[in-house]
C-alpha cells in the first residue's frame, strides 16, 4: 500500500477537524466550541492532569527529543 | 430582587462590575505576553532536537506551566456548568469531538504499528518533523504550543461560563 491512503485519511481527519471547528461556531450548533472543550478538560479531575501531561509530552517529543 | 445564580455561573460580573473588573481586566504586562511568546518561539526554532539547547528552551515552558498550574488552579475541580448555559445546553456537546479524537488516535496508532516504512505510514510526529525542518514553520508550531499551554492555564484557573453576546439569560 502506498502512502497515498495514509495521507488521504490524515487529510480527511484534518478537514473534519476544521469542519467541526467551523460548525461549533455556528449559532444554535450542537458541538461545543473548542474553547469550551478545553475549559471542560481543564476543570475535570484526572482529565486536567492528563491534559497538562499531554501538553508537556507533546512539546518535549516535538521539539526536544 | 435578582434570582439566585446557579453554581458555577459567571453572570455576577454583569451585576457586580467591581468583581468583573477584578477578574477580567487586562494587566499592562499581559499585552506583552504575545510578543514575548513570538520572540521565544523564534529563538526556540533556531535549536535542533537532541541538543542541550533544545532541551532547555522546551523545558522552560514546561516548568513554567507546571508552576502556574500549581499556583493558579484550584485544588478542587469546579462544579459542572449549569444546564442552562447556552454553550452546553445540548445534551451531547462533546460527542463529535470525542469521536474525532478517537478517530485521530486510532489512525495514529495504526500508522505507528504498521510494518512498512514511516514514509508509507506517516504519523503526526513524522509529519510535524518534516514541517519542523523549516525555520518559520517550526517557530509557528512552537508558538501555537505556547498558546495552547497558556490557554490551558487560563481555562483551568477560572471557568468562564459566560453566554455569547445576545444569548445570555435575561432578567428574571
Amino acid at each position: 500500500m502506498s502512502s497515498a491512503l495514509s495521507y488521504a485519511v490524515w487529510a480527511v481527519l484534518g478537514l473534519a477537524t476544521l469542519g467541526l471547528w467551523v460548525r461549533s461556531h455556528a449559532s444554535g450548533s450542537s458541538p461545543a466550541r473548542p474553547a469550551v472543550v478545553l475549559e471542560r478538560l481543564a476543570t475535570v479531575p484526572f482529565l486536567r492532569v492528563a491534559l497538562v501531561l499531554t501538553w508537556m509530552w507533546a512539546g518535549w517529543h516535538l521539539f526536544a527529543r | 430582587m435578582p434570582a439566585a445564580e446557579p453554581p458555577g455561573s459567571d453572570s455576577g460580573g454583569a451585576r457586580h462590575p467591581e468583581r468583573k473588573r477584578t477578574w477580567t481586566s487586562p494587566r499592562p504586562w499581559r499585552a506583552l505576553l504575545p510578543a514575548a511568546g513570538v520572540a521565544y518561539a523564534l529563538v526556540a526554532a533556531t535549536t535542533s532536537a537532541f541538543t542541550g539547547s533544545a532541551d532547555l528552551v522546551t523545558a522552560l515552558p514546561i516548568v513554567t506551566l507546571a508552576v502556574l498550574v500549581i499556583a493558579r488552579w484550584p485544588w478542587r475541580a469546579f462544579p459542572r456548568p449549569p444546564r442552562t448555559d447556552p454553550r452546553v445546553a445540548h445534551p451531547h456537546p462533546w460527542r463529535a469531538w470525542v469521536v474525532l479524537f478517537v478517530a485521530i488516535v486510532a489512525w495514529e496508532v495504526a500508522d505507528y504499528a504498521a510494518r512498512a516504512s514511516r514514509a508509507d505510514h506517516p504519523t503526526l510526529s513524522s509529519m510535524l518533523d518534516a514541517v519542523d525542518r523549516h525555520y518559520g514553520f517550526k517557530a509557528l508550531v512552537f508558538f501555537l504550543w505556547l498558546c495552547l499551554g497558556a490557554a490551558i492555564v487560563r481555562r483551568g484557573a477560572r471557568p468562564q461560563h459566560r453566554a455569547p453576546s445576545g444569548q445570555g439569560p435575561g432578567p428574571s
